[in-house]
Order: C-alpha cells, then structure tokens, then sequence
C-alpha cells in the first residue's frame, strides 16, 4: 500500500514538473527576452539623448568662444594700432563688448610683453607688469590667437582669457571671460540626478566643474580623453559617454549620462512583466497541481477498478475451472458407479434362483447387496448434484413473482423455524415486476440459503428475508441472520464445491456451490457478506426478464 | 412381459455383458456392440426395436451414432445413457429424435421401465403406420 501510495505520489511530482515546466519556462524566456529589450531600447534612446544634448551644449559653447573671439577680432580690425595704447580708448572699447557681464577685464600688452593699458578690477596688480614670459603671449605672439585654460584668478571665479593679435604683431589684445555661464549651460545638459557635464583640458583638468562635484576623471573618461573620439558614443555597463572636442581640439565637453537613471519607465515594465509572471506561475502551478492530482486519482482509480475487475475475473475463472473439474470427476466416478450397482442388481436377481437352505448367508448376501445399491444411489445422489443435474432438461420458463416464490418457499421451512423460535422477519417491496425465469430452481437457491441461515442462528434467532427492485433493473432477494457471520477467510471459498462449515455428515458442501450455478445459468449473482452489526448476508440478483426479451 | 429386440451399445464390456444378462433375464432379446460402427451393423442385419447407447465413447460417438441410426431406421427408438455431466448433449439427443436420456448409474428397473415407454411408442407409431397403410390399400379401386 505504501509502495502505491509512493508511486502516485511520483505520478504526481513527475506531473507537476511538467506541467509546471511547459508553462513557466516559455512564459520565463519570454519576459527574459523582453527585459533585454525594453533595456536596450532604453539605452539605445539615452544615446541619441546624450547625442542630441551634447551637440546642442557644444554648439553653444563653441558659438560662445567664436563670438568672443571674433568680437576681440573686431575691435583690432575696427581701430588703429594707436588706440589700443590709449587707456580712454580701451576703457571704451570695455564699455562697448562687457554688455552682459561675460568679460572680466581687457588687457593690452605690447609686442615687447609690457603692458600698455588695462580696464578691469585689478589695475594695480597688473600695471607695469611685463608678460614677456608668459604662455599666452608667446602662443599669441606666434599664431595670432589664444584661449587658455580654466583658473580662478584672484577672485577665486572661474574664468579663461582669450588673446588675439593684430595682423602685424604689434600689440596683444587680452580679455578675460567669466566661465561661469557654462557651467549654467552644463547644467541644462544633465539628463538625471547620477548623471554629468563638464568640460576638460587635454591635461584632464576640469574646465567647468563636475555637476557630481567630483575632482578627478574616472578611468573611461581617462580613456575617452586618450583616444581622442570624435562624435562617438561610449556605453558602458551603467553610463552612456558622449564627447566632444571644442576649440581646436583644446577642450573636451564630456557628457556622462547614468542608464540607471533613465530606467524608470524600464523599471515600471519590468515590474508589471514580473507581477505578470508571478501571477502566471501561481497559476501555473496551482493549475498543475490541480490537473495532477486529479490525473493522479483517476489513475487510482482505474487501478483499483482494474484490480477489482481482475479479482473478480480470477473468481470467474476460478469457480468455472472447479465446475470443469467436478463435472470430470463426477463423470469418471459415475461409469464405476454404474458397473457396482448393476453387478449388485445381478447378484440380487440371481440371489431368488438359490436355495435359501443351500446357502448358508443368505439374508445377509441380500442385505449386503441392498446396502451396496443403497449406497452407490447416495454416491449417484452427489455426482449427480454436482454436476447441477436436473431432471428438468428443458428449462421452461415461467411468470414468476419473486415475493409469492419467497412466500412459498419460506413455507417449507416455517415449522422447523417455528420448533426453534426462530422470528422471520419479512421485508417485501410491492413494485416488483413478474419475470420469466426457472421457478423451482430459484426456490432450490432460497431453500439452500434458508436452511443455511436456520442452521447459522441456531435457537432464538432472527432471520431477515427482503425483497426489492435495486440498481440495473435487477430483482434483489436479500436472506440475512443474525448468527456468527462467515469467517473473513471462508467468504473467498463460500461457494467452492464440498466446503462446508457444518458438522461432517450434516452438509455436503454443495448447497452454495450449486445456487451459484443456477443463479449464474439464471444470468444473475449472488454474493456473501458479512453485516455490519453482524451475521451473514446472502444477496441474489435475478434479472427481469420480459417476453420480448426472451431470446 | 413383453417382447422386444434391444441393442446395448457401450465401449465398455463388462457393463454390455451384465446389462445383456439382466436384460435377457427379463425376457427381451439383447444384442450387444462395443462401438456405433458395430451398433449400425447390427441394426442393419437384425430387426432392433429400442437401442440402449452410451453417449461417451471412443470413436464414433453416441451422438454421431444416433444421426445415423435416425437416417437409417427412423422408427427405431434411442434411449442415450450418460455419466456426463452436460444436461446439455442429452438436450442434443432428444432434439436429433433420441427417446430419452438416462444418467449413470441408473438401477435396471428404471431402465426397464423407460426402454419399454420406447417400445410402447414404437409400437403405437408402427400401428398408426400399418393402419394408415391399410387404408390407403381399402381406399384404392382394385
């Protein structure tokens, strides 16, 4: 039972896997393939993204530096050499360009490095100064013009200066440009709270400061930096870069933007995605373990039906193999019989012809003889039986009314019942329908359950005979007792030939065995059972037979 | 006791030669024959009023045996004897025109008594026919 129990429970698991396996697995690779994708999307739109603002930040930044430039360009090619040595005249020239603030100061240096003429906040510092060494002269000296690198100066304000010359490298005009408004143009290009812009010198020095407020590249911006890309984008596992190279290649505007940061919309489908699966895989599986189990117990169920069929095949078989085997017997047994009790016939025919005073024995040779022919007539008697022989060959069939049967039946054995005080409980149903069936041979049957269960309960018992219409259109003739019951182990042989629970010479063990041959060749059953409250019952189902159905 | 001609057909030898005996000391004529080739034999030679055939036997059965002996002599009456079990071939007899069937082992008086019913309705039947017989014969111009 246990090995059973075990082996459905595997049915089961086995199921369950899959089941479980042919719904979670395409529903997992799906939203896994649609993870992916709505990820790659996201960073193949933070790219153009980080693109398009690069390019706008760029463009403005170098529009900025070109105006400024151009704007220091103008004022050499607007005004005498002479001017420019002229403090009032640069003043003016101050006045006309500082409209918004952009420009910190004007400075102009001669073309021996002195300084000529200055407007700005800090006159004292740089009067009579000479910038004869300095970088920005000399680079301005020799190719007309100069941007310089970020510092803060004396006012701790970012700030680069541009330099240009006049075409004759005569004097060097300087201005000095707040770079502040960058970083408010940087700012514009941040894309989310973990991302960045900033430009730096080829040097890696930052120009603007970091939006992240940090101090010093990262290794893929050192990278960046050395590889000198041109309008690419670099993505790496949690950032998108984007570059661009400003002024001639003198500065580097590089935009990081965070894929993490751009992932909340991602986010909000990966999350509907997964709910969507953990419900589908609660369903899944409570659907599998229900489709399993319920495979499981209709597997179970046909076994036992299965088994049940099989044992009862193996009844059949049994009881048809036992009747095979009696009938031969009996048979072989039957020839012998008849040689004995036609030589005792001869010898008792023979026996008149002699001298009774002649023969000394001879009322005992006669008795003897009739006690052979008594007794091979009381062998006959059991081969006969059990060879379910009827004198009756052509079985007619009658209307019979199963409840006067059991009436009349029951009459045969009122006295004996009646000497025993025995109650006869009577339990009719009035509906039931006449068949055509063998009449007598039915009686036999009740007649051998009868006196069965009169023999079962002995004195002072109760013998319950009931009648009814069960399932299948069958006549149900139930003879129960309240006696010992049939031993567990008896009820598989209660009706094999000769085995009999009575005294030696009381049963011949044929009673229950012939019933059952005529209830069969009846085409109905009969079964033994134990009752709950105890007692055995014996059940027999006849079919109802109408005219038009007999064949 | 009446007389009639009685043929005992049974494969087995000594219940032929008892059953002749006690027959023949009743008063009937007894043949015997060990096998249906023997028992068609007979019949054919000598006039055979009952035959007294044992269903069970090696060779030409007892069922076989009475096909013949119905095409052969029709008013011959069978009487079939079994130890068989089967209710069933004594059925077969009777519906191929056997008189009656007996089970083994069977006391002698009443096989007597059913093989002289066979006689008595041989006889009635060999009436009619003679009767019939003679009144076609009274009823045809001469």
């Amino acid at each position: 039972m246990e090995r059973m129990r075990k082996y459905y429970l595997a049915i089961i698991r086995r199921l369950l896997i899959t089941f479980f396996c042919l719904s979670v697995v395409p529903i997992f690779s799906f939203a896994w393939i649609m993870k992916g994708t709505v990820e790659e999307t996201n960073v193949i739109k933070l790219e153009k993204l980080a693109q398009a603002t690069i390019d706008h930040n760029a463009q403005l930044i170098s529009a900025f530096l070109r105006e400024k430039q151009e704007l220091l360009q103008l004022l050499v090619s607007l005004n005498q050499e002479g001017a420019f040595f002229d403090q009032k005249q640069v003043e003016k020239m101050f006045l006309a360009i500082s409209g918004n603030g952009d420009i910190v100061d004007l400075l102009v240096v001669d073309a021996d490095g002195d300084q000529q003429s200055y407007v700005g906040p800090y006159r004292t510092l740089v009067a009579g100064k000479s910038y004869q060494d300095a970088a920005w002269f000399t680079e301005t000296m020799l190719s007309g013009m100069h941007v310089s690198h970020m510092f803060s100066g004396y006012r701790n304000v970012p700030h680069f200066v541009v330099a240009v010359t006049d075409p004759l490298k005569s004097f060097v005009l300087r201005a000095t440009i707040n770079s502040s408004i960058f970083n408010s143009l940087l700012h514009s290009a941040q894309l989310g709270p973990k991302s960045d812009a900033f430009i730096v010198n080829r040097a890696g020095e930052f120009q603007t400061p970091s939006l992240l407020q940090r101090t010093k590249l990262n290794e893929t911006e050192k990278l960046l930096l050395s590889f000198n890309l041109r309008n690419e984008t670099v993505i790496t596992a949690n950032e998108v870069y984007a570059t661009r190279w400003l002024i001639n290649d003198h500065w580097l505007l590089i935009l990081k933007a965070d894929i993490g940061d751009s992932l909340d919309f991602y986010l909000q489908i990966r999350n509907r995605v997964i709910l969507i699966v953990a419900v589908i895989i609660v369903l899944s599986l409570a659907g599998a373990t229900y489709t399993s189990i319920a495979l499981a117990r209709r597997l179970e169920k046909a076994d036992k039906e299965h088994a049940a069929n099989s044992m009862q095949y193996a009844h059949v078989e049994k009881m048809a193999t036992i009747g095979r085997l009696a009938a031969g017997i009996a048979h072989e047994i039957n020839n012998p019989l008849q040689m004995i009790t036609s030589q005792a016939g001869w010898i008792a025919e023979l026996l008149p012809d002699e001298d009774p005073a002649q023969v000394r024995n001879f009322d005992e040779y006669r008795k003897s003889v009739e006690q052979i022919r008594h007794h091979v007539k009381r062998a006959g008697t059991i081969t006969h039986r059990l060879l379910g022989f009827s004198r009756k060959i052509s079985t007619e069939n009658d209307r019979v009314q199963i409840n006067d049967l059991v009436e009349e039946t029951l009459s045969f054995v009122q006295k004996e019942a009646e000497n025993n005080n025995i109650t006869i409980i009577k339990n009719y149903a009035d509906n039931l329908p006449p068949t055509l069936t063998d009449g007598p041979q039915v009686q036999q049957v009740l007649l051998n359950l009868l006196n069965n269960a009169l023999d079962a309960v002995g004195q002072r018992g109760e013998v319950a005979l009931r009648t009814s219409l069960c399932a299948g259109n069958r006549l149900c003739i139930e003879c129960g007792d309240n006696g010992p019951g049939i031993r567990p182990e008896d009820l598989k042989r209660i009706f094999d030939p000769f085995f009999t629970t009575k005294e030696t010479d009381k049963g011949t063990g044929l009673g229950l065995y012939i019933s059952y041959n005529i209830v069969k060749k009846l085409g109905g059953t009969i079964t033994a059972e134990n009752k709950q409250g105890g007692g055995a019952l014996f059940t027999v189902k006849l079919p109802v037979v109408t005219l038009n159905q007999q064949g | 006791m009446i007389e009639f001609n009685v043929l005992v057909v049974d494969d087995e030898d000594d219940f032929r030669e008892v059953t002749t005996k006690r027959l023949t000391k009743r008063g009937l004529k007894v043949w015997d024959a060990a096998g249906g080739a023997k028992a068609l034999e007979v019949i054919e030679e000598t006039r055979i009023d009952v035959v007294l055939l044992d269903v069970k036997m090696p060779g030409m059965d007892g069922i076989e045996t009475l096909r013949h002996i119905r095409s052969l002599k029709p008013l011959i009456e069978v009487v079939l004897l079994t130890g068989h079990a089967s209710v069933d071939s004594g059925i077969e007899g009777m519906k191929l025109g056997a008189f009656d069937y007996l089970m083994k082992p069977i006391e002698l008086e009443p096989l007597l008594e059913k093989l002289m019913d066979a006689y008595e309705k041989k006889r009635l039947r060999e009436q009619k026919i003679e009767m019939a017989q003679m009144k076609k014969h009274m009823s045809m111009p001469s």
